[in-house]
């Protein structure tokens, strides 16, 4: 069952990352079968408990959750107080780094919801939700100075070098030809040599 | 056979009318071809080397940002491709971390169309110093990021997110440092806007040890689509 479900969820997150690569310009708006998985809070720190739910489900529905994204594994979806809710929670790993995180819900109902989950470090930025946290000092930047994250030191290995080599097709067609024009110069040299006898 | 090329050659056999003046055309002919074959021995023994960024694309050479226009930084979310029309780059991002050194991962070599970023870093577009990695070659040719050096100022950088918007970039400058003079703190250290480094190996290139240096552009949000 929950092998199934984290599947289930697996296909999702897939599909949502193809649809994010085929459709760059349009906005995370689910569409289709993916239904919304609303987030609460959207911004979180690490051991915060987070709250989702959707009417993905059904009414009386249950679903299984996955927080494996941010390292807080599979979690249960079961009805809410609202009809044709489920609700579930899970708590933010304290390991859990800065960033975005996909959450997936697959139903019972075969039917799958996603919503984003936003953690951030450090309190004091937390209560601005999603639209203007972002602009917070500190935080998820790279700065190094108070995050618990490292930064590279040093340059990157990126090159192999030398495979864009010598271009021996070209090297053997200038050969080729150099070849051609000294025995055809030594042919002309020796025509006229002979011609010259001649006259 | 064109007009030209006939009357050139009526020329040569009809006013001098001799075996002297075809002579003398053939060795013409046998001198381009001489010049022709000795160019394209040189030309292809040549050690091809990426592109190097010229002196006109560093932060020395002209006013410290090229355009003040800014967009304001968009909330964290993960990229997912990467793309400068300039160099025709087109490519997926996967996620890297560190190596054992400190320094930052690189993607598998056996791909060579694909970068990546710093997965505990900033992402691209939200405010700070995302920082993007791809091969300039592997062992079967040009990779990724082989023409990040020909970079301009003013090019645009795009990069898709998981969030479904592209964060556009512009160059503010492109720069190639020795491997061991590499300014971690100029190309990695935060900044107060969202920015983006695209690096890469460049450099003069020993047989031995390989590239001797990182070709780094500089570039900072200016829209997002």
């Amino acid at each position: 069952m929950r092998t199934t479900a984290r599947l289930l969820t697996g296909t999702a997150l897939a599909a949502v990352s193809l649809g994010a690569l085929a459709s760059p310009a349009a906005h995370a708006a689910p569409t289709g079968d993916l239904g919304k998985l609303e987030v609460y809070p959207s911004t979180a720190e690490p051991g915060d408990t987070v709250t989702v739910n959707t009417t993905a489900c059904g009414k009386k529905g249950h679903g299984i959750g996955d927080a494996q994204s941010l390292g807080a594994g599979d979690f249960e979806l079961s009805p809410g107080t609202h009809k044709d809710v489920v609700v579930g929670r899970f708590t933010v790993p304290s390991h859990a780094k800065p960033g975005t995180y996909a959450i997936a819900v697959a139903c019972d109902n075969g039917r799958t919801a996603t919503g984003d989950l936003t953690v951030k470090h450090g309190s004091g930025h937390t209560s601005g939700g999603h639209d203007s946290g972002g602009h917070s000092s500190g935080g998820h930047s790279s700065g190094g100075h108070d995050q618990g994250h490292d930064v590279p030191s040093g340059h990157v290995k990126t090159g192999v070098g030398g495979s864009v080599g010598p271009d021996t097709t070209r090297i053997a067609a200038g050969a080729a030809v150099l070849a051609a024009s000294a025995v055809g110069g030594v042919w002309l040299l020796r025509r006229r040599a002979s011609g010259a006898q001649d006259s | 056979m064109t007009d030209d090329t006939r009357a050139a050659a009526g020329n040569g056999t009809g006013t001098n009318a001799g075996a002297g003046t075809g002579a003398k055309g053939k060795g013409w002919g046998v001198a381009v071809a001489a010049c022709v074959g000795l160019w394209l021995v040189q030309n292809g023994s040549a050690e091809p080397t990426p592109p190097v960024p010229t002196a006109a694309e560093a932060f020395a050479a002209g006013p410290h940002r090229h355009t003040d226009a800014a967009a304001a930084p968009l909330p964290p979310s993960a990229p997912v491709r990467v793309r400068i029309p300039a160099i025709g780059v087109d490519a997926p991002v996967m996620r890297l971390g560190l190596a054992r050194d400190g320094s930052l991962e690189v993607p598998p070599a056996g791909n060579p169309n694909i970068a990546g970023w710093y997965k505990d870093g900033t992402p691209p577009g939200a405010e700070g110093t995302a920082i993007v990695a791809g091969h300039v070659d592997n062992a079967d040719g040009p990779a990724v990021f082989y023409a990040v050096g020909s970079l301009k100022k003013g090019h645009w950088i795009e990069v898709t997110r998981r969030d479904g918007r592209t964060a556009v970039f512009t160059v503010d400058a492109v720069e190639v440092y020795d491997n061991e003079d590499f300014p971690d703190r100029k190309v990695y250290g935060p900044a107060d806007r969202a920015e983006l480094r695209v690096i890469t190996c460049g450099g003069t290139f020993d047989e031995k040890t390989g590239y001797q240096g990182n070709v780094v552009a500089y570039a900072h949000l200016i829209g997002v689509r």
